[in-house]
């Protein structure tokens, strides 16, 4: 200790002095050094951990650096890549940066960095110790508790995993034998309608021959009426099938939404058929259209339909799209005729749009016309890229179409499902009341009984009975109609499943269940909502922002990326990292946006809750309770 | 088929436009600025001959009040051959301009030229630029000298320089005495020319202008005034900010081999993703062009804050036979006010730096935290954000000293106020920062929200206090907030007012560590003629728009700095960034080169950019460190933090569009090159301190040209890449992308030491020097000592009782000398003495430390710092200690490193612990 009181270093001496009355201070020799690393510094010619030089026992700590890396000042803010180590009796030992000695802040709880007397730090590791041990107990506490559920849920998903599996193994079988069933009824309706063609064939030739004999017998009167007749005939017909749908439409919240849902396989009962049979018309217009995605092109090719239609309530639906593609490409029509000129704007108008150069922002806030129109445009080009889901994702009417409001609109009905009532829910809500009335449960006669009923229909019809018996030939028809409808949904279903078990869902399935999950969680204005392997969203009242697609896991499955969301005008494309920690619950605890457009999010959830650290925990909890260093660096 | 428009509602055709132009957004919109063609007083004034127009002859040449006056009158006979250039042709012949030179210390010739009093209206001059005892310092001329046959008359200007009048045509010379040669010359080309403001003769004639769907009624007619100057012996001129330019010479801009170019144009403007070489003009305006050649130095300053273009002609401009050697002319053209212009003499281009600061005022004394490195961005979002980031800071140990508030901290936009739900707590956020030594800087921009419910905006709008437009009406433009007004603080009971609003009663929230910003004060109007305020818009005293537009962010920076000034009972110094300025700005605060873009062009654009600012006496200046606009690549933001740690002023700042951009956030690798860089500006903070003390005595930038501190060498004179950071540092900037060599100009007559491996390098070569990703090269002159303190904190503030290095670079007789300037970093104490200035004086292996304060001068400052180690440069070896008197102290002489950096090798001479205080006289000799 006397070799440092040099003239040099008379002021901090002093203080150490005055320190080292007040509290066990280390002496000179060991300051600021780990107790780990005292060792090192036994000898009376020490090396610089680099190698660089050699110092003595008298420049250890004598405020003036020697090497480069730190070595010979690990007590003093003299070397700047120097480190300081106090250790915090009753707290965990902290190493920090030598520029935090002397430097009048407090930063170890022991007081051990300020010794040069501008300060005086009190010694608080002991209350900030208990503070800290609680938390760490607490922590403690919750990952125990977490294995537990996380090992149910682990198992839970084994269940279900294999649940699935069989689910899928069956339903393949049941394809095949459907697929059959239907191949027959399909012959069976081709060989009815033949000998019906056939029928009619006679009954015209035998009508025509009838008219023509009428005609030869009044020449004169009744020769002009005849060709209109065939189209009356079939006129009301086809109306009366619009009606049909209109009708749905009118009783029914969710036709719309129905319609949609061809392509996922919901149930359609006998008076929907139409509608969907209408539906299976739009698809493949649609197909034939661009290739297009789903999504879009079904909204295209709806409001075509529609516009044909003339239909009220169909077309109620059409005009509340924002921007149709129509009015969209006459502005891109427009855009060449313009020129770059502001003089049409008001002044406001001008004002904003001048601003939002730098804002970015949408020029025409406040008018949503604007607002929605630009926004159309814009999305017009993403679906066009990107294989998006939704028309128009930023007006509120164009979600009748789309899936996950779908799931919003069933989720309200289906309440009873919700899980999680914090903010988590399933997202397939669909999916189970769909197959509800399928082969879910495993009931064995039901095949049976489908084999059972089409061979009576086969059987029944005779072929040989002339005139064809009408209602026999409706029957067959109605049942090739309701069969292949149930093929198509037991292949969707099959995709659906194949689909979900792709997904890699953690080293034990423990996030198997987020498969049919979202998470949700409010903030301000805005509902976020996160659902694992799907994708997640930013909600602002009945504007809905994709903030990214469903990407992968990271960082060894403490991390969910979605990315490729909605596009940041002028910048990235959206995108959300979803951090996940150890908690009881499934819930999104923060959400944030630190980067325009780049979201990250809380997620607390059992599955983090690994077994293997509480070990850990509990070494460190050890550590504190009995005042031992451990390696922990809090660098 | 019908066209689009016919069939869509007008509402979408309005989406079609502005779809339109929100998608070409990203460009430079040429467009909206009028160029010289579209300005009629430009295009008239840039289309003439020399000696085309009828000349003005000076009569009635007599001193009075010690200066020289005489009247304009047209020459006799008038000149026939102008028919149809001009419409003033037909004016009133009897009405004469007033013609006054006058002479100031220090080598300045003023000459005014105004309107006769009986004119309908008085033109404006611009008020509060010059300083306020100017005329204390003028000199009372005794006589005039007419030669034969009183063709021209002559007094006495500066020692060595006489300024000549020639009667008729009029011109005006600078001369040296002796010598025929002018130094500078104004109206030698003839090209003089004076609008006269008229009376409306009928109801039919029509002065409006209109420009892109905005009417000016310019009620007073053209008024515009334009000639030339001329710049003898001159190889370069430079200043006359704010363009941006990878060159720091002026381009000419007219004349032989220029393509076609638009003149320098002069006018505040707030201009969306400029260009990085563009003669338009941008923030701020500064009319003072200086000249620099081998013979000497010279400048010319026109106090006129009406839009301005200047023309920089290239040598045959006018079709001469013979184009004049080393002579520079240039043609100046303002829209509006009178001739109130300086002639600096030089003949050292310090010496025309000291001149123009002698009658714009020295910079402030900056607070010694406003010299270290401000974190901004738009926008910290929330009090939380604030805490992470201040955090983040101490966790990777990089220092910082001041975290920065945009726009989206207050409530709509409303400045003085906060966003309740993202900044409740803001003086115990403050009051965190402050607790680390760190300060908080908020927005506080000009235009006022127009909302009854706001306060600032009631009490203007009761008081009056608005610009009016043209209608008598309180000026209504959009800007941030949307429908906003502006004070005139060209009314200096206006700016006394707003100065009130920063005190802390009035301004909510705000405590002694939060400082100010003015930004958009050009001013911006985003739905304004090329985005700002109408030119017939009127002021304080019936002063149009266009005359005043130049200068209205530099009064709104004034009144911003003297509130702060008030706040601290005139004991805190002020900080205030301002984004507009003019000449003078320097007196009031800092200022930056606004919304620049991350890109390589950028990067390189702002050295000559702030040079040109140093010059034209904004000394505290910087560059957004990173680029606003856009995301920088990880090596061009890491460039950026070396290149920005030695602007004088060191902000990174981004857009809120772009991805977060601290420090950390790009690998651990980029982490420590960054900060590196800002380790590296830290230990330099005593030198940076010791050069802004230089600037705010003598106008001599912090940051300077090479040609400012090397002026004979010419290799200097256009070099926009490298730079002086004071006397003793040169600093070359990487400009591009995986550069893997540089070539640099080490100037002549000394050596040079690498700032980080010790290396010497001889002078007047250029050496080509492998480029590493770690540092830009670096050199320090041999014959300077640096001081440094090598010891890193949080902030600046924690350092202030840390031990110095001195870094002593030997020149070829093993000389060496260097200052050091210390005070309590934010008082005005030092004002009265409190100060530390110390003369570091190395000869004959002793070193020195003298007082170099005024013996007389009182005040106490002290320090108990001391001098831990020196290091020297370029000492043969052989020493073994140093003695130290008074008290024959020995301290250890080693080999030591020059850095205290990984990796770093024993290159210097260093004296161990010399432990000597900078508050003493002492001398140390090397045995």
């Amino acid at each position: 200790m006397g070799a440092c009181l040099r003239i040099s270093l008379t002021i901090s001496c002093l203080l150490l002095i005055w320190i080292s009355a007040s509290a066990s201070i280390p002496s000179r020799e060991s300051l600021g050094i780990a107790p780990q690393d005292l060792s090192y510094y036994k000898s009376d010619v020490i090396k610089c951990k680099d190698g660089s030089k050699k110092f003595t026992k008298e420049q250890l700590n004598d405020e003036f650096c020697d090497c480069p890396d730190g070595t010979d000042e690990p007590g003093t803010s003299a070397c700047p890549q120097g480190k300081f180590y106090c250790p915090n009796v009753g707290h965990i030992p902290l190493t920090t940066f030598s520029s935090r000695v002397n430097d009048g802040i407090c930063d170890c709880c022991d007081g051990s960095d300020e010794y040069n007397g501008n300060v005086s730090c009190p010694n608080t590791c002991w209350e900030a110790g208990k503070v800290a041990r609680e938390k760490l107990q607490k922590k403690i506490a919750t990952f125990q508790n977490g294995v537990t559920i996380r090992k149910q849920e682990v198992e839970k998903a084994k269940q279900a995993f294999a649940k699935d599996e069989a689910e899928l193994s069956k339903l393949r079988s049941e394809e095949k034998i459907l697929k059959e069933l239907v191949q027959k009824l399909k012959e069976q309706k081709e060989r009815i309608e033949k000998a019906e063609e056939e029928e009619r064939k006679k009954r015209e030739e035998e009508e025509r021959r009838l008219k023509e004999a009428e005609r030869k017998a009044n020449e004169s009167k009744n020769a002009p009426e005849e060709s209109s007749h065939d189209i009356t005939d079939q006129a009301p017909e086809k109306l009366s099938e619009l009606h049909n749908q209109d009708a749905m439409e009118d009783h029914h919240d969710s036709a719309v939404e129905d319609k949609n849902d061809y392509t996922t396989g919901t149930e359609i009962s006998d008076n929907q058929q139409v509608a969907n049979d209408h539906d299976d018309t739009i698809a493949k217009s649609g197909h034939e259209a661009d290739g297009r995605s789903d999504g879009s092109s079904f909204s295209h090719v709806e409001k075509q339909h529609v516009v044909e239609a003339q239909d009220n309530a169909v077309s109620k639906a059409n005009t509340d799209y924002p921007g149709t593609e129509e009015e969209l490409s006459s502005h891109v029509a427009e855009q060449g005729q313009v020129s770059d000129s502001t003089e049409g704007l008001s002044r406001e108008e001008l004002g904003r749009l001048v601003a939002s150069r730098w804002t970015r922002e949408n020029a025409a806030e406040g008018n949503d016309e604007v607002n929605m129109a630009k926004e159309g445009l814009e999305h017009d080009e993403d679906i066009r890229e990107e294989n998006h889901d939704g028309y128009i994702s930023d007006s509120d009417e164009d979600h009748k179409f789309e899936d996950d409001d779908l799931e919003d609109d069933q989720d309200a009905e289906f309440g009873e499902d919700h899980e999680e009532p914090t903010g988590a829910y399933s997202s397939d809500e669909d999916d189970k009341t769909d197959y509800s009335d399928l082969t879910v449960s495993g009931s064995s006669s039901w095949l049976d009984k489908i084999q059972q009923t089409v061979n009576n229909v086969l059987q029944a019809f005779n072929f040989f009975r002339r005139p064809v018996n009408i209602s026999e030939a409706a029957t067959v028809r109605k049942e090739y109609d309701d069969f292949s409808s149930e093929l198509s949904k037991i292949q969707s279903r099959i995709s659906r499943l194949n689909e979900k078990l792709k997904y890699d869902f953690g080293k034990d399935r423990e996030f198997y269940s987020f498969y049919d999950r979202c998470f949700e969680s409010k903030q301000n204005k805005y509902t976020y909502k996160v659902c694992p392997f799907k994708k997640a969203s930013q909600v602002e009242g009945h504007s809905s922002t994709q903030l990214g697609h469903w990407d992968k896991f990271d960082e060894s499955y403490r991390v969910m990326l979605f990315s490729n969301g909605d596009r940041c005008w002028n910048g990235p494309d959206r995108s959300l990292k979803v951090r996940l920690r150890c908690g009881l619950k499934n819930e999104l605890v923060d959400i944030d946006e630190p980067s325009r457009c780049e979201y990250v999010a809380i997620l607390s959830t059992p599955a983090l809750c690994l077994e293997e650290k509480i070990k850990e925990l509990q070494q460190k909890l050890e550590d504190m309770n009995t005042g031992q260093p451990s390696a922990h660096d809090e660098l | 088929m019908p066209s689009p428009a016919d069939r869509s509602p007008p509402i979408l055709l309005r989406v079609a436009v502005l779809f339109l132009l929100l998608s070409t957004a990203s460009a430079w919109k040429k467009d909206e600025f009028r160029n010289c063609d579209q300005s009629p007083f430009c295009k008239r004034a840039r289309g003439r001959k020399p000696h085309s127009i009828p000349s003005l002859s000076a009569a009635d040449v007599s001193l009075s009040d010690g200066a020289v006056s005489a009247r304009l009158l047209p020459s006799q006979p008038l000149r026939q051959n102008t028919a149809g250039d001009d419409p003033e042709a037909d004016r009133d012949p009897s009405r004469i301009l007033l013609l006054r030179l006058s002479v100031y210390q220090g080598g300045v010739l003023r000459l005014q030229i105004d309107e006769d009093p009986s004119a309908p209206r008085r033109r404006f001059q611009v008020p509060d630029v010059l300083l306020p005892d100017l005329d204390d310092h003028r000199l009372w001329l005794p006589r005039l000298s007419s030669p034969a046959a009183g063709s021209s008359s002559s007094f006495y200007l500066a020692d060595g320089f006489e300024a000549v009048l020639i009667h008729d045509p009029f011109e005006i010379q600078v001369r040296r005495k002796g010598s025929a040669e002018p130094v500078l010359s104004l109206n030698s080309l003839g090209l003089f020319d004076f609008e006269q403001l008229m009376v409306k003769k009928n109801d039919g004639e029509d002065w409006e202008e209109r420009f892109r769907g905005h009417t000016d009624t310019r009620p007073h007619g053209p008024q515009s005034i334009s000639f030339d100057v001329s710049f003898h012996g001159a190889d370069f001129v430079y200043g006359i900010p704010e363009h941006a330019s990878s060159s720091l010479a002026l381009r000419p801009t007219s004349g032989p081999d220029v393509e076609h170019s638009e003149p320098y144009r002069l006018f505040n403007l707030d201009v969306f993703e400029y260009l990085a070489d563009s003669p338009f003009g941008l923030y701020g305006s500064i009319p003072f062009m200086l000249s620099h050649g081998a013979r000497s130095s010279s400048g010319f300053f026109w106090l006129n804050a009406a839009e301005m273009q200047i023309d920089v002609l290239a040598p045959g401009w006018d079709d001469s036979a013979s184009p004049a050697k080393g002579r520079i002319d240039t043609l100046w053209m303002s829209e509006a006010g009178v001739v109130d212009a300086f002639f600096f003499v030089g003949p050292d281009p310090k010496d025309v730096l000291r001149q123009y600061i002698g009658i714009t005022g020295t910079p402030a004394m900056p607070q010694e935290f406003a010299v270290a490195y401000h974190q901004c961005r738009w926008n910290y979002r929330d009090e939380e954000d604030v805490a992470a980031v201040d955090a983040a800071f101490d966790e990777h140990d990089i220092p910082y000293d001041v975290l920065w508030l945009d726009i989206e901290h207050t409530d709509g936009k409303r400045y003085f106020t906060w966003d309740r739900v993202l900044f409740p707590n803001p003086k115990e956020m403050q009051g965190k920062l402050a607790a680390k030594g760190r300060h908080m800087v908020t927005i506080v921009d000009p235009h006022i929200k127009r909302d009854d419910s706001f306060y600032i905006y009631k009490e203007a709008s009761e008081k009056g206090y608005y610009v009016k437009d043209a209608m008598g009406k309180d000026f209504d433009g959009w800007c941030w907030p949307g429908s906003s007004s502006y004070p005139d603080v060209l009314n200096p009971e206006i700016r006394e007012w707003w100065a009130e609003k920063f005190s802390f009663q009035s301004y909510v929230g705000s405590t002694p560590s939060l400082y100010i910003w003015n930004d958009m004060n050009e001013p911006s109007v985003f739905n304004g003629p090329e985005i700002t305020m109408p030119r017939d818009a009127i002021h304080y005293g019936d002063v149009e728009h266009r005359e005043v537009h130049n200068a209205y962010g530099y009064y709104f920076h004034m009144a911003t700095s003297n509130g702060l000034l008030k706040r601290g009972n005139g004991m805190d110094r002020p900080f205030v960034l301002s984004r507009a300025f003019f000449a003078g700005s320097q007196r009031y605060g800092t200022v930056w080169t606004g919304d620049n873009s991350a890109n390589w062009d950028q990067l390189r654009a702002s050295v000559p950019m702030i040079l040109t600012l140093g010059l034209t006496g904004l000394s505290f200046s910087g560059a957004d460190v990173g680029g606003f606009f856009g995301n920088p690549e990880p090596e061009l933001l890491v460039r950026w933090y070396q290149l920005g740690a030695y602007y004088p002023f060191f902000r990174a700042h981004a857009h809120q569009d772009t991805k977060r951009r601290e420090p950390w956030l790009f690998g651990e690798h980029n982490t420590a090159l960054i900060r590196e860089a800002v380790h590296v500006r830290y230990s330099l903070l005593p030198y940076y301190y010791t050069l802004f003390r230089e600037a705010s005595v003598s106008g001599i930038p912090v940051m300077r040209p090479l040609w400012l501190e090397f002026p004979a060498d010419k290799e200097t004179y256009n070099t926009g890449e490298a730079f002086m950071v004071g006397p003793s540092l040169l600093v070359q900037g990487i400009y591009e992308k995986r550069q893997k060599s540089v070539s640099v100009y080490l100037p002549m007559g000394q050596s040079w030491y690498n700032m980080r491996n010790g290396a010497a390098y001889t002078g007047g070569i250029s050496h080509k020097l492998e480029v590493s990703e770690d540092s830009i090269p670096s050199f320090q002159k041999a014959g300077t000592i640096v001081p440094r303190k090598d010891r890193f904190r949080r902030s600046s503030t924690q350092m202030v009782n840390d031990p110095y290095t001195l870094v002593i670079a030997l020149n070829g007789s093993l000389a060496a000398e260097g200052e050091l300037y210390v005070d309590d970093g934010k008082s005005y104490d030092f004002e009265q003495g409190a100060y530390i200035h110390r003369r570091f004086i190395f000869a004959d292996c002793k070193l020195t430390s003298i007082d170099v304060r005024p013996a007389k001068i009182g005040g106490k400052f002290s320090s108990d710092c001391v001098i831990e180690r020196i290091i020297l440069l370029g000492l043969p070896s052989g020493a073994k200690k140093a003695v130290i008197e008074p008290g024959n102290r020995e301290a250890d002489v080693e080999l030591g490193p020059l850095t205290l950096r990984g990796g770093s090798s024993l290159v210097a001479v260093t004296v161990r612990k010399p432990n000597v205080r900078i508050a003493d006289d002492w001398t140390l000799r090397i045995l």
